[in-house]
């Protein structure tokens, strides 16, 4: 780790300060980084806390979306034992994960190594890599809807040489969620990229040029040099990356432009099948249920992640 | 950009920290927040209405978003209490999150369009006005049998439909010349219906199309097939969906694509809109409705294409499916009785203005057949189905249509599941037929709204 | 001369990846009838975009999407700069408890409390209006994080300096962290403003009034209304990727330096 921890402040430092009147130090500093914090935490408290825990107490009602509220306690989540298509769209956000977030970690990755060093023409390379993820999903959903189009868009054309001309990617359930995969990558790989790059730029040279005289083979100073560094970059995006699959703006989305959740709900992701129970079916109470279940699972994977990586060493001053 | 107030402004800290106070005040309340949002300011008599729909005013201020701002203009210039117009895309309409979360904290709309398929959801959320009062005995006679009772409960009208739309099966003369297929061929069955979408099929091009997108609009696009073979989703309060009729439904269905002579996903606004593929030439046969009379002749003006009823299974009888989109008013508006009496104005009128109004509507801005009998003889007096696809719709294709069923979200989503299973996924019929009865039945086991038609 | 292969695979692949953005450009150029042609068009057109332009408010989209954006990302960067300076250079009671505090919220987003926020918004007053657009957009925690990680890495000799001249803690920050951060918040800055612009769900939940509608309601409200006309639709796609790819392009040195200095590593 190469963070620069911030040297112990001098003590001539600190008999200088004039303290004002009536008020320790310890105080003036810790009233100014209240008034510094407020604006913000009280800003999250009310748009991110409290509907968070509104939604924690519509889970105990059935509510029928007109306004009315009935108690019923615990049994919105005693529903989801026996919802298979909860079950159902549960096993299709763990698919997803499980695909999305590896791939686009490697790739992104490679793409970050590939970039690293000076070349003619880098910096329209990374920029190429990062142009997908300044267009909105609502954009993005339209052009691969266009590319996508049966028969007569611009993929099936290209593929046509193949005998692949009228494969349809987004209709067919056996491909959807693939499809999907591959344009979220596509859409996130710029950014992880240049994550990586932040972190590749901390990598110290002379620790690689050393390696080198030392006869390390190129994939040995990646594995012992710059692999280690990059440990908390690793976690960052895979952090990063599994909560944005799970419940971000690509979960929702993207799908929801692309393929509404079908084939046949071959991409009915979790949130998106927690946006039907809510809008569709008005189950505001069951949808709410659902929220905290799956914060909850997030809340367990972060913990296990950090617990496996043991934080993944953020610096914690 | 001069009357915009700075959002700069807004955002004094103080400004975000009285904020603050009002949130931690309500949440201190805890539910009453949520609860009491529903009676707000229910049962009023406020000066204003607001009317969301999803035809006018719209970006490209067609004829139709016309018809709809003339009509309240007109309204507005001789009644005290004024509705406002909101505009929301269609695509928003029906699938988006505006009216929900709007009806869920008590922000609804006072004047909205619903379908069939929406009915039961609303009213049995309690949200929708009797008409009674503001309905003349007069105007309940002009409807045609069937429409009234299909938003009504109990004898109370719920909603006003300001159109009937038939489904039939569009088709591409072109495509069959192309093909060197004359009207001769033109499929009666759905045997010949796969044998000919087969002949039509082309690398360019599907020889038949369904909807893909899972949806109320696909089901209700599917329901005709099931007719045909007498089937039915409900009979007797109880789930009768297993029936052969279903299953040969969604066998059908699944054949065209897994012949791969039926798209897995269909371009533009999907099976409703025949101008992205029929008329651009993705397809060749197209299930669609009514309307798209209207939209080829604004869109596509110069394509040859004519319709045929839906083909039938080998010893079923001809079925089509009657939709169409109603006003209601919502029961905890702003103003229920001003709303109920807009309502019965714009679309029950039996005056001259009124009948017009309706012609308008339906045979000239859009195409539909009119639900009143004195809006269709005023039609008929002006040619409107003299001719063409208009007249084949009235003659032959409309005296076989059922009203959509109003099903709530939880018979819908099986039916609906085991659509897009066996269209796209090469489910078993039978099996997702058993799977969605047995769905339907524990729902209905449990229900207790207003009767399910 | 030896030809290097990977800065030529490194140009393969720029070409692949942007390609299907600049077959878009293309396509939007095409004539209506030209728009599915598997090839360089025939004629270049401007009238797609035209008709975007003109017969339907796109500018009018664009400039409450700017007033939005523009706004959340200045808001947004002086509040987060504040607090992530607290979090990093300040000593007081609580701290681990309101740092992780505002660290969890990055678990919840909107998909998920999209009506609970809906509700408390009404209750604010904020609905159909600026404010509505604006206000919940502005606090996230993810601004947060990266300038604390920021300000964790500058050198404490420089804001002691301010101390002996007997400062107190706001001219600290203003006069020493503020100009400090200049560059991380340029970088930022380009991010927020991507992000803003792009939103989509939220103002589709909070505004009524046709005239508040943002860049992407007004793209996505093309696909209902010109179902059949890609030419259209593509055109609108388009204008709404412009300012997002200038913002980028004015930007981009900034970004990698900005991940690098806000300590991600």
């Amino acid at each position: 780790m190469v963070t620069t921890t911030a040297p112990p402040a001098k003590p001539m430092a600190r008999v200088r300060a004039k303290p004002k009147a009536g008020m320790t130090r310890k105080r003036r500093e810790a009233l100014a980084a209240y008034a510094f914090l407020a604006p913000d935490t009280i800003g999250l408290l009310i748009f991110v806390a409290i509907p968070m825990v509104l939604a924690f107490g519509v889970a105990f009602f059935k509510v029928d979306g007109f306004g009315n509220y009935s108690y019923v306690g615990l049994a919105n989540y005693k529903l989801m034992a026996g919802d298979d298509q909860l079950w159902a769209s549960l096993r299709v956000t763990a698919t997803y994960v499980v695909a999305f977030v590896p791939i686009a970690f490697v790739v992104s990755f490679a793409l970050a190594m590939l970039v690293r060093n000076h070349f003619k023409g880098i910096s329209w390379v990374r920029s190429a890599f990062f142009l997908p993820n300044v267009v909105s999903l609502v954009v993005v959903g339209l052009i691969w809807q266009f590319l996508l189009v049966d028969k007569r868009g611009a993929l099936s054309k290209l593929l046509a040489p193949l005998g692949l001309g009228d494969v349809s990617f987004l209709g067919t359930p056996s491909l959807a969620l693939g499809t999907y995969v591959v344009i979220s990558v596509w859409f996130l790989m710029g950014y992880q990229m240049l994550v990586f790059l932040a972190g590749l730029k901390d990598v110290p040279k002379e620790l690689e040029d050393a390696a080198q005289i030392d006869g390390a083979g190129s994939w040995q100073r990646f594995r012992y040099v710059i692999w280690p560094l990059l440990r908390p970059t690793s976690f960052f995006v895979v952090v990063n990356s599994t909560i944005g699959a799970v419940t971000g703006l690509q979960a929702f989305d993207l799908v929801f432009v692309l393929t509404k959740g079908g084939p046949a709900r071959a991409t009915s992701t979790v949130v998106l099948y927690i946006y039907e129970q809510a809008f569709t079916f008005n189950n505001m109470g069951y949808a709410a249920a659902l929220t905290t279940m799956v914060v909850a699972i997030l809340v367990v994977c972060t913990g296990l992640m950090f617990g496996f990586t043991r934080g993944g060493r953020f610096d914690e001053d | 950009m001069a009357a915009t107030p700075s959002p700069v402004r807004q955002l004094s800290r103080r400004s975000v920290l009285r904020g603050g106070l009002g949130a931690f005040a309500a949440s201190a309340a805890g539910l009453p927040l949520l609860s009491a949002c529903g009676g707000d300011d229910s049962g009023g008599n406020a000066k204003e209405m607001s009317f969301w729909n999803f035809y006018g005013p719209s970006d490209d201020q067609g004829p139709q978003s016309k018809w709809f701002v003339d009509t309240v203009a007109e309204w507005n210039k001789n009644n005290d209490v004024k509705v406002k117009l909101r505009y929301i895309p269609g695509k928003d309409y029906l699938n988006g999150t505006t009216l929900q979360t709007a009806f869920q904290s008590g922000q609804g709309p006072d004047i909205f369009l619903i379908s069939p398929g929406d009915f039961l959801r609303y009213y049995n959320g309690g949200v929708l006005q009797d008409l009674g009062t503001a309905l003349p005995d007069e105007a309940r006679k002009d409807y045609l049998p069937g429409l009234l009772e299909a938003r009504s409960v109990d004898g109370k009208v719920y909603g006003l439909p300001m159109e009937i739309e038939p489904l039939a099966m569009y088709y591409s003369e072109t495509a069959f010349e192309k093909a060197g297929l004359s009207e001769a061929d033109l499929p009666k069955t759905w045997d010949q219906t796969l044998a000919i979408a087969q002949k039509l099929t082309g690398k360019d091009r599907y020889g038949v199309m369904f909807e893909t997108t899972p949806g109320y609009y696909q089901n209700f696009t599917w329901y005709p097939f099931m007719w045909q073979g007498d089937g039915n989703a409900i009979k007797d309060g109880k789930s009768a969906f297993d029936s052969p009729a279903a299953v040969q439904a969604l066998k059908f269905w699944g054949d065209t694509v897994k012949n791969k002579v039926a798209p897995r996903k269909a371009l533009g606004d999907g099976g409703g809109d025949v101008v992205s593929n029929l008329g651009s030439g993705a397809a060749a046969m197209q299930q669609s409705g009514i309307w798209a009379v209207a939209d080829m002749r604004t869109k596509a003006k110069n394509f040859k294409y004519g319709i045929i009823p839906l083909p039938t299974p080998d010893g079923g009888s001809a079925a089509t499916d009657l939709g169409g989109w109603a006003f209601v008013a919502n029961s905890k508006g702003k103003n229920p009785e001003a709303a109920a009496k807009f309502i019965a104005w714009a679309l029950g009128s039996t005056d001259a203005a009124g009948i017009e109004r309706q012609r308008q509507w339906n045979t000239v801005v859009k195409t539909n057949l009119p639900p009143r009998k004195s809006v269709q003889q005023a039609a008929d007096a002006k040619g409107a189905f003299a001719d063409g696809a208009l007249k084949k719709f009235v003659s032959q294709i409309a005296p076989t249509g059922k009203p959509e069923p109003r099903f709530p979200p939880e018979v819908y989503q099986p039916i609906a599941d085991a659509i897009q299973a066996c269209q796209l996924n090469a489910a078993d019929p039978a099996k997702a037929a058993a799977d969605a009865a047995e769905k339907i039945d524990t729902f209905l086991n449990t229900y207790q709204g207003a009767p399910i038609s | 001369m030896k030809i290097r292969f990977f800065p030529i695979l490194a140009h393969v692949l720029a070409i692949i990846a942007v390609a299907p953005l600049l077959w878009i450009l293309i396509s939007a150029l095409k004539p209506a009838e030209d728009v599915f042609n598997f090839g360089w068009p025939s004629t270049w057109t401007l009238d797609n975009l035209q008709y975007v332009l003109l017969k339907i408010p796109m500018p009018r989209f664009m400039v409450n999407s700017a007033i939005v954006a523009v706004t959340v990302t200045v808001v947004a960067l002086f509040f987060h700069s504040m607090a992530a300076y607290a979090l990093a250079r300040l000593r007081f009671p609580g701290r681990g408890i309101i740092f992780s505090g505002i660290m969890s919220t990055l678990l919840v987003s909107l998909p998920v409390i999209l009506v609970p926020l809906f509700l408390v918004a009404k209750q604010l007053g904020l609905l159909d209006s600026y404010a509505g657009l604006i206000v919940p957009s502005i606090f996230h925690a993810f601004g947060i994080f990266l300038l604390r990680q920021y300000y964790l890495n500058i050198p404490r000799e420089l804001e002691e300096a301010a101390d002996l001249d007997g400062c107190g803690y706001w001219r600290r920050y203003w006069s020493v962290i503020l100009p400090l951060s200049r560059p991380v918040l340029a970088s930022l800055s380009v991010l927020f403003f991507l992000a803003n612009w792009n939103a989509f769900l939220w103002p589709l939940t909070i505004t009524r009034n046709p005239d508040l509608r943002v860049i992407q309601l007004g793209v996505s409200g093309m696909q209902g209304q010109y179902a059949s006309a890609w030419n259209l639709i593509l055109a609108a796609a388009v204008i709404a990727a412009i300012p997002t790819v200038v913002v980028f392009v004015a930007g981009q040195r900034r970004l990698v330096d900005a991940m690098k200095t806000t300590g991600l590593k």
